[in-house]
């Protein structure tokens, strides 16, 4: 029964629930009584100008957001002050404008990269010593102001017309409440994510509300209803290996919508509690979990490649957890117990490196796993820039802009191996040659290098081979079996690397132009000698939005460069790209494979596959759909 | 001069966009009047996230994604004003309770491997990436809505100002707002579609409240407020063309720094003396609604 709670990641999370329901049940309680939920809602998402100036400039993200939300407090009460009847419309003007001032810097003033959408969205199950010291000063901050307070606040009481006669003072004390607020949801957020702050501070307060009229009965109700249905939750989200924040949520919900109904059917309020427990009792046996100990290596993985790499590697001799799977989108993923427990366990954990999977880090420290980790982009052979991409196309002479990483190849040309490719190559780096900037190709000390490195396969040679290594290393009795694995796969990127050169240079050097939806493929067209023309969206983000001014531009770029088609991306909406084609004629029908492979049974399910689909579409497009690449890939 | 107004319009995607944002403008624009009387801007907001578990049953079903976005979000609006109605104080609270739980329901169904990837960003789209198909739903969902509201606009008035005399008159005040909120639900399916859901809020909300402001009479503020809508619609399309800035915020902003300068001429306007002030007194019922036991101090 009690056996979830073993874990000490899990154990944790009990603890932060623990001392955060004291805050979100006692604050709850006031944003339920004064309907406040819109705001609270509202203060939390607006910290998103904050996360992308943090991220722009170099400041802690917790910072921004506790800023951003100081910020909007302080607009929204003054702005609300002035015309109570509007509360409503200037806290959601107010959100919007936040919001289109975030979108604005992530896309033109930034560049901002894919993670600036999570960098403050904390898991239940990953938690640091900063989040509980965070959850025990909310606490601590909750109930000293509610007991200085609660008196002035009820003072206003729920019926504020009268309230402002009576007390002209309260403005200072309304203002304390909405600062509270701030406090109590950012500190919700980083430590225990977005979807909690509701299911948290307003669900369970509410279903307090609907059986009590005394407020200390409301407060007191709702920190344990809080710490009742997060412990609830945690317990259900171990045994069913569910994230706990969704679940939480739904229990939450579920809870409130019995209570909803036993008041709507009065006299049979000890039944549908008898109801409430026998449906969450039911939910939770729906699974149980079976443990097998096997003896093997375990190892996780955080992105799809990476999980690729190593299973090619280690074959049957190692139990691989790959921690984002093809069907979860990175910006809303939230670990699951399991994800969490394969972590704790393994002995090595692979990560990616850059933008794209930094929470690894984080999930090791905090699942008090002593694996050891292997970034397996601290050393590759090629590494290009990854803020050189992002520039606008203001006019032809930027082109070269994007050509920039061109430069790149020259210097890694004795590292590479696949001999007959760099003869191509090499024509194509003179032919480009002017357009080249001086920039260098490897990334100097603190610049971010551009993270989609699997894209050349130089670089999964290397990453195979350093994968080899690691798994020799803690497992030295399958040394030779790991060896020759590795051999074999280094043997097919290789020669898949050959048939794709073959296949590019078969395209005339001047019709090599593409435009792609988001620089996913710098590593690709620098390998294969292809130059990419533009770019849609201008940031990594989701939030990026392209101009019209720059689209227009584009447009005309595919025009006079006759690029014959635009790429859109297996995980990103295809409309921008549609629209490009429209009105260009160039073709959107090939979709490439960015950030993460395709599911089972896809063209894309392993690493060859999507490469070799890559290369497909590419030459597809480029030569207007005359002529793909046939590949023979296992 | 010409040439300037004229140039961004050569364009396709700019002239799509320009078309879309009349269209939406024109429905949005009315709407919003009735969401901010109503003060059920935090429904506007966040019904967006009631598409998610509706496309992911859609996906594991095998049915059209459209359709289980379309249920989702109407689902969303209906279970809002009933909690409203029903279980809660205040309709900002019933927003939490009914959103929160649905999106986290569709996280978990989200989970079965079944799920297509990016499935949320599929229903949502992007200003410049609006299709001729879309502009033709926009038009579409414009009059019907119009119609709908046209035909019950003394119902939302009545309710809107005074439930209790709506009630005498036979007026049920909860069918009225479920009513409301499911044009609302549709106005935005519609608009996340071509727009996003950031710029959907904005033109729901910042045209009504910034024509609120300057007029006290409910005819000349709808059409202030489609007027609001268009023009600074269109003006952020031009901003975002010559200064190259992200397209739906660039609208986003326009739209909220007309709301400021209507606050800006309401403040002016306010120091001469006024003829009459009976508007602002004026609050939803869904917001006032208490149907909980009263509370007592203790």
């Amino acid at each position: 029964m009690l056996e979830p709670f073993s874990s000490p990641y899990v154990q944790e999370g009990l603890v932060e629930i623990l001392l955060l329901s004291v805050a979100a049940g006692l604050i709850g309680s006031w944003l339920v009584l004064r309907g406040l939920a819109f705001y609270s809602h509202a203060v939390g998402t607006a910290s998103f100008p904050g996360l992308v100036l943090a991220d722009g400039i170099g400041f802690p993200a917790a910072l921004g957001a506790f800023g951003m939300a100081g910020v909007f407090t302080v607009i929204s009460s003054l702005l609300g002050r002035a015309r109570r009847s509007t509360v409503d419309s200037v806290t959601a003007l107010t959100l919007v404008a936040c919001m289109a001032a975030g979108v604005i810097m992530a896309s033109d003033v930034f560049s901002s990269g894919a993670n600036v959408d999570t960098l403050l969205f904390g898991s239940l199950l990953a938690i640091d010593s900063g989040d509980v010291m965070l959850a025990a000063a909310s606490a601590v901050v909750s109930i000293l102001a509610v007991l200085l307070l609660a008196h002035r606040w009820l003072a206003k009481g729920f019926d504020e017309g009268a309230a402002g006669s009576l007390a002209s003072g309260s403005r200072i004390f309304d203002f304390a409440l909405m600062a509270v607020v701030a406090f109590t949801v950012i500190a919700t957020l980083s430590a225990v994510g977005a979807l909690l702050v509701a299911a948290m501070m307003v669900i369970p307060a509410a279903t307090v509300r609907m059986v009590t009229s005394r407020l200390s009965t409301l407060q007191v109700g709702s920190v344990l209803l809080v710490a009742a249905e997060g412990t609830l939750g945690l317990w259900l989200s171990v045994k069913t290996d569910a994230p706990p924040g969704a679940t939480i949520a739904v229990v939450s919900g579920l809870v409130f919508a019995i209570v909803a109904f036993a008041r709507a059917v009065r006299p049979s309020r000890l039944v549908a509690s008898a109801l409430a427990l026998v449906a969450l009792g039911g939910f939770a046996a729906g699974c149980g979990s079976g443990d097998d100990d096997s003896g093997k290596v375990k190892v996780a993985a955080t992105t799809t490649q990476v999980a690729d790499f190593v299973a090619q590697v280690g074959g049957d001799e190692i139990d691989l957890t790959g921690i984002l799977k093809p069907n979860t989108d990175p910006h809303e993923y939230e670990p699951r117990p399991s994800d969490v427990e394969a972590v704790a366990d393994a002995q090595i954990v692979f990560q990616s490196g850059g933008h794209l999977d930094e929470w690894a880090d984080q999930l090791v420290d905090d699942s008090g796993s002593d694996a050891t980790v292997v970034n397996l982009s601290a050393d590759l052979p090629v590494e290009l820039h990854g803020g050189e991409h992002d520039h606008e196309h203001e006019g032809e002479e930027d082109h070269a802009d994007d050509h920039a990483d061109e430069g790149a190849h020259a210097e890694d040309e004795h590292a590479s191996e696949g001999a007959e490719t760099e003869e191509g190559h090499a024509e194509e780096s003179e032919e480009h040659a002017d357009e080249h900037t001086e920039e260098e190709g490897h990334a100097h000390e603190g610049e971010e290098i551009d993270p989609h490195w699997w894209h050349d396969p130089v670089n999964v040679v290397a990453a195979t081979e350093e994968v080899e290594h690691a798994l020799a290393v803690a497992s030295p009795e399958n040394a030779d079996y790991f060896q020759q694995n590795a051999d074999a796969y280094v043997a097919q990127v290789k020669q898949l690397q050959r048939q794709i050169a073959q296949c590019v240079k078969a395209v005339p050097a001047g019709e090599r132009k593409i435009v792609t939806d988001h620089d996913a493929f710098g590593y690709f067209t620098n390998r294969f000698g292809i130059e990419t023309v533009g770019t849609v969206i201008p940031a990594l983000t989701t939030q990026a939005q392209p101009s019209a001014g720059d689209l227009a531009d584009l447009e005309e770029t595919i025009r006079e460069e006759n690029v014959e088609a635009v790429f859109p991306e297996s995980s990103v909406s295809p409309k921008l790209a549609e629209a490009l084609s429209r009105d260009t004629g160039a073709a959107a029908d090939y979709t490439l494979y960015g950030d993460t492979l395709g599911p089972d049974g896809s063209d894309g399910a392993t690493w060859l596959e999507m490469m070799a689909s890559n290369a497909n579409n590419i030459v597809l497009g480029m030569t207007g759909g005359e002529r793909g690449c046939e590949f023979e890939v296992s | 001069m010409i040439e300037w107004v004229t140039e961004p319009l050569s364009h396709g995607t700019t002239l799509r966009a320009l078309v879309e944002i009349i269209l939406i403008g024109s429905v949005s624009g009315v709407v919003g009047c009735w969401v901010v009387l109503y003060e059920i801007s935090y429904s506007a907001e966040s019904l967006a996230h009631g598409l998610f578990p509706g496309l992911v049953a859609a996906a594991l079903l095998g049915l059209p994604l459209l359709l289980g976005g379309a249920a989702g979000i109407i689902v969303t609006a209906l279970l809002i004003a009933a909690v409203a109605r029903y279980a809660s104080d205040h309709a900002d609270t019933a927003v939490a309770v009914v959103v929160t739980s649905l999106f986290g329901f569709g996280v978990l169904l989200a989970l079965s491997p079944g799920t297509p990837p990016g499935i949320q960003e599929l229903l949502f789209g992007d200003l410049l990436g609006v299709t001729d198909r879309e502009l033709f739903a926009a038009a579409a969902i414009a009059a019907v809505v119009l119609a709908v509201l046209w035909l019950s606009h003394d119902r939302l008035m009545a309710i809107g100002f005074d439930s209790g005399s709506g009630r005498s008159l036979g007026l049920r005040p909860g069918a009225v707002s479920a009513l409301l909120l499911t044009l609302v639900a549709a106005t935005i399916l519609v608009g996340v579609q071509s727009l996003g859901n950031l710029l959907v809020a904005a033109t729901v909300i910042a045209p009504a409240a910034a024509a609120r402001l300057l007029t006290h009479r409910f005819a000349p503020m709808v059409l202030l407020s489609v007027g609001i809508a268009i023009g600074a619609g269109v003006a952020g399309l031009y901003v975002s063309y010559y200064a190259k800035t992200a397209a739906g915020a660039s609208v986003a902003g326009c739209l909220v720094l007309a709301y400021v300068g209507c606050a800006a001429i309401s403040a002016l306007a306010r120091r001469a003396p006024r003829p009459h002030d009976g508007f602002r007194a004026a609050a939803g019922p869904v917001s006032r609604a208490a149907r909980s036991p009263k509370l007592d101090p203790s």
